[in-house]
């Protein structure tokens, strides 16, 4: 039962309370996820520790060519972030995208991460891009990749009772590179994506230099469609060569049938489509940048 | 039209600055001192016998108050709708539910109750019923459930298996004869999926019981007076002892909560007396989703024939509508499907044949339409299929074969007015109907088109139902003006338009009048918000009693003037003579007049008493969608709804409504629908499971009001609440067709069902 809520103002503060309350306790940011799960008791704590008052953790920064995002960055800051619009438009799309205004303006990203749904929109576009996850506990300090941050179906390896995540970090894309985000959904706000995919690439003259697409739900959480990847890697841009590597990207996905958000047959069609899309939308941005 | 001071005129809702500012009160806000809180126990089984129900260790929870099982409660069978307070005899209302039973019939069916010091302590107390459970065959499809191995849901059906009271014939011409003389006949069957209200506020009931026995619920029903007409029944009082009144405002109903607000009052009510203490009962939203009506789903067949020509000469309509587990108004549903179907287009030989049959899915009931958008996707549906199968533009045919004002047809009043083919020729402006035809350049991933839908509705129940109203207009003594009508403010704007309609009948200004609805005790006997009719016919009955009002007014002011009364003129709150000039001193102002009687003993009190004629709004809808042959996913760009309302008497109302319809109706087209799984729980038991349009999905509605003369309603206005609606998913479903060539006869068209027609098409 919970009994008490706390505010601390740091990150030390956030770990020693952690380590004090030995798995009683649990980060709270956003709270747009957790504040379902309590009351429907598929979380329980005796404590929460609110990291939304730490200043450190609200801040969009670029420091030598690296984005952070703190863990208390609302999914609004990030979709309005001219920096993150410019340098990582695949994450300003995805963070626009997720559940509706109101649940943007409270949660946050690296809360949609930790949380770990399989098609968590903000944590594909965070494996397209190529982030990790700065993580401290008393136990010490690491950086994960986001894409490894996955233990299963709904399961993060983030302990939230023992361990904070402070930031999720990737490199600005530079002038040759590109990224989007695309969503399949059943309206335009409060519905989970039946898929959603982002990509990332990087030209150099006329060929791709190399390409990171994510997609899901096809998996436990955002999966890599290596195989596409690895057909366009070093290959000249070209519509056909895009689809092909669409093609190829739908044998690495594994999407389930949901009576709610459409059969497997369904999103296995149309999953090839999507991953073109999001080729040529983030292709068109890398120009762009070079004009 | 003749211009008015007050009616015809977008006036600010008087509701619009307390509910834009959070201070209106609703049910769910109201709170009584000592007040318990309820929760209700429902069935986790489709369809089961109670074998054993034990409550004692709810009962010795800390903080519990009482418990209501069926064991403890009246054994009176009633129907939670109104259905059984306005059923016009010799038909008789079907009453199959009790306040609890020892059968369950659908996944969410009532158990047991139980009131409490905290909502918290009442929900632990539910965990602690213990109930034994025979499992029973259930059946969740209508066709089958007529099928002779299928169970008996309800005894006593005499129509046939699980057939709920009278199944409705419409009689027309001879429609054998004119299916055999016509050209081309186009026989279609369609499916129609369940949808539901989600109006915003759930279903909600404060039940107080005095200790003389005196019951009084503050209620989120949209009939105040029926309610409390089932309410006495159900525990056997007089229906003078029993109040129901909104505590003003209603959170939308949509035709949920015609009669009781499923069952929050009743269950209120009977914990209340257990308890002794006032009782609120607040349905969360999965249990408003699974335990109050939806809209029916079923099938509609239509056969229409046609000569070469393009005259129509036969159709024949079934209906067969799933009931769900109770019966509701499955016995009106049907009916109205039907003369509703048969009503839009002038054919001389006609059959309909409906009814309603239960299965173990959550009852179906009153929604918006009621059986009418189910007739009209299927009927537009096939006109546009006969359009092309004679080589006819589909609005030309239509327009060649719609009714006209003063055309003979099945219902039982006459057709008094028609702005349907105005409708259609501005509608078709609004939507570049021209274009149709020339909007996709081949190979185009995205495909374009355009598709047209119309229809009719009614603008009360009469003479369907018993339907007829009262209003008091009481002139205070300072000439200001107390209205008395007992429907309520759903959000359709009656709180505002009935004091316009007094204002203007009366000649007083719209600030000087003051209304009082939606409660049981300081209003006479309405039957409330359905059937589009609150306007329409509670509003006859305001202009009854205001022209009541006035006619005291000028004749106590004629002796006050020294000049025959019918010389004198109200206007603007003063008494003058007829023509007179500036100069003349022959003039007073109410507020003086009325002053003048009350020091005299003397109060002007109007009384209007009416049984409302009938009148058919029209309507027709153009739709404009993309389709994305990649995904399958299909986008209303443009959606024209040009409407015949009769007049206006608040156009930003009128178009606010609309809309919403609209809205609607994109939904039922496209996207929204309950399905269950097999065994009989609902899928889509939460709204972010249920696809209802949001706002960022709500594409262009142009709202076109025609205003076709018909003398029948109060100052000329006639329905307009369910009709945004009726021919929606019927234009958007031929829009489809006309961009893909693909003919839905189910829906919603979701990207799925797209998907796949595109890939067998292909």
């Amino acid at each position: 039962m919970l009994k008490d809520y706390l505010l601390p103002e740091s990150t030390t503060k956030v770990v020693s309370l952690l380590d004090n309350c030995n798995g009683q306790a649990r980060i709270i940011a956003g709270g747009t996820d957790l504040l379902l799960d309590l009351p429907d008791g598929k979380v329980a704590t005796e404590c929460l520790i609110d990291i939304s008052r730490i200043a450190e953790l609200k801040e969009i920064s670029l420091e030598d060519g690296i984005i952070k995002i703190g863990a208390a960055v609302t999914h609004n800051q990030v979709a309005k972030s001219d920096l993150i619009r410019e340098k990582a438009p695949a994450l300003a799309s995805a963070a626009g995208s997720v559940g509706s205004y109101q649940i943007r303006n409270s949660g946050t990203v690296v809360g949609n991460v930790v949380n770990a749904q399989p098609a968590a929109d903000t944590a594909v576009a965070l494996v397209a891009l190529g982030a990790s996850a700065d993580i401290v506990s008393s136990g010490g300090n690491i950086t994960v990749p986001v894409e490894k941050m996955y233990a299963g179906v709904g399961k993060s390896i983030v302990d939230s009772t023992a361990q904070l995540v402070t930031c999720v970090k990737f490199p600005a894309a530079l002038a040759n590179e590109g990224s989007a985000f695309v969503r399949l959904e059943q309206r335009k706000a409060l519905a989970l994506p039946m898929l959603n995919v982002a990509v990332m690439v990087s030209l150099k003259e006329g060929k791709f230099e190399w390409v990171r697409i994510c997609m899901a739900p096809v998996g436990p959480g955002p999966v890599r469609a290596t195989a596409g990847e690895d057909i366009l890697r070093g290959a000249k841009v070209s519509p056909e060569l895009i689809n092909e590597a669409a093609q190829a990207a739908v044998k690495q996905a594994n999407p389930r049938s949901s009576a709610l958000r459409g059969s497997k047959e369904y999103r296995t069609g149309v999953l090839p489509a999507l991953v073109a899309k999001a080729l040529e939308s983030a292709v068109a941005g890398a120009m762009e940048i070079n004009k | 039209m003749k211009a008015y001071n007050v009616v015809g005129h977008s006036v600010r809702r008087l509701d619009a600055l307390e509910k834009a500012t959070g201070t209106g009160t609703f049910a769910s806000d109201y709170s009584l001192p000592g007040m318990l809180y309820a929760k209700v126990l429902r069935s986790p089984h489709a369809h089961a016998k109670i074998i054993s129900i034990d409550t004692s260790q709810a009962e010795k929870l800390p903080g519990v108050k009482a418990v209501a099982t069926y064991k403890n409660t009246p054994r009176v069978k009633f129907n939670t709708s109104a259905t059984m307070t306005f059923t016009v005899p010799a038909m008789e209302p079907v009453l199959d539910q009790y306040l609890f039973d020892n059968v369950v019939r659908y996944v969410g069916d009532e158990v047991a109750a139980v009131a409490a010091t905290s909502e918290k302590i009442a929900a632990a107390a539910l965990e602690l019923i213990k109930v034994e459970y025979e499992l029973l065959p259930a059946v969740f499809d209508p066709l089958k459930a007529m099928e002779a191995d299928a169970p008996v849901i309800h005894d006593g059906c005499k129509e046939g298996k699980n057939i709920p009271g009278d199944i409705v014939k419409i009689p027309y011409g001879d429609v054998e004869k004119g299916l055999a003389e016509s050209d081309v006949v186009i026989d279609e069957t369609f499916k129609l999926p369940v949808q539901k209200q989600v109006q915003m506020e759930t279903q909600a009931a404060v039940a107080r019981v005095s200790n003389d026995g005196k019951i009084t619920v503050w209620s989120s029903t949209q009939t105040p007076h029926p309610s409390r007409m089932i309410l006495a029944h159900v525990f056997s009082v007089p229906i003078s002892k029993v109040r129901v009144l909104n505590p003003p405002y209603v959170g939308g109903g949509f035709g949920v909560r015609i009669g009781l607000s499923a069952k929050a009052e009743p269950i209120a009510v009977a914990l209340a007396m257990k308890a002794k203490k006032p009782v609120k009962l607040v349905y969360d939203r999965k249990e408003d989703f699974i335990a109050s009506d939806t809209r029916h789903a079923g099938y509609v067949s239509v056969k229409l024939g046609a000569k070469k020509d393009g005259t129509f000469h036969a159709m024949d309509l079934k209906g067969i509508l799933n009931a769900g587990a109770y019966c509701s108004f499955s016995c009106e549903t049907p009916g109205v499907l039907g003369a509703m179907g048969l009503a839009v287009y002038r054919i001389p030989n006609q059959h309909y044949y409906g009814h309603s049959v239960y299965t173990n899915t959550t009852p179906a009931g009153a929604m918006r339409g009621f059986g009418n958008p189910q007739a009209m996707f299927a009927i537009e549906s096939a006109v546009d299929m006969m359009a092309e199968k004679l080589g006819f533009d589909p609005l030309q045919l239509r327009l060649k074969n719609i009714m006209q004002a003063g055309d003979p047809w099945c219902l039982p009043y006459p057709c008094s007015s028609s702005g349907l083919a105005e409708c259609m020729e501005k509608g078709a402006a609004s939507i570049g109907w021209e274009r149709r035809g020339s909007l996709n350049r081949p190979g185009a991933k995205i495909l374009r088109g355009i598709g047209v839908g119309v229809g009719t509705h009614v603008s009360n129940a009469w003479p369907f139902c018993v339907d007829y109203d009262n209003a008091y207009i009481t002139v205070q003594q300072d000439g200001s003006v107390l209205l008395a009508s007992g429907v309520p403010d759903i959000g359709t704007g009656t709180s505002t338009t009935l004091p316009q309609l007094a204002a203007e009948a009366l000649g007083v200004n719209f600030d000087q009048v003051s209304l009082t609805f939606g409660d049981t005790e300081t209003t006479p006997f309405d039957i409330g918000s359905h059937a589009s009719r609150t306007l329409y016919a509670a509003g006859t009955a305001v202009v009854a009693a205001a022209n009541d009002a006035r006619k005291q007014i000028l004749a106590y002011a004629g002796e006050y003037l020294e000049v025959a009364p019918e010389k004198l003129e109200l206007n603007d709150s003063i008494i003058y003579v007829t023509g007179q000039d500036e100069c003349d001193a022959r003039k007073v102002h109410l507020k003086d007049l009325a002053y003048h009687a009350h020091l005299r003993n003397k109060q002007f009190i109007g009384v209007g008493r009416i049984v409302p004629e009938n009148a058919p709004p029209w309507h027709a809808h153009f739709a404009e969608v993309e389709v994305n042959t990649d995904t399958g996913q299909v986008k209303v760009a443009k959606l024209t709804a040009a409407h015949d309302v009769g007049r206006a008497v608040n156009p930003v109302i009128v178009e606010g409504q609309i809309e919403g319809g609209v809205l609607q109706g994109i939904g039922y087209a496209l996207s929204e629908e309950i399905k269950y799984n097999e065994k009989g729980k609902q899928l889509n038991d939460s709204i972010h499971k249920y696809m209802l349009l949001t706002a960022e999905d709500v594409p262009e509605v142009d709202a076109i009001i025609v205003e076709a003369n018909d003398r029948s309603g109060p100052f000329g206005a006639k329905g307009v609440g369910e009709t945004g609606l009726v021919p929606t998913a019927g234009a958007i479903a031929n829009a489809v067709y006309n961009a893909t060539g693909i003919r839905f006869k189910e829906i919603p068209i979701t990207e799925e069902k797209m998907y796949r027609a595109l890939h067998e098409k292909a």
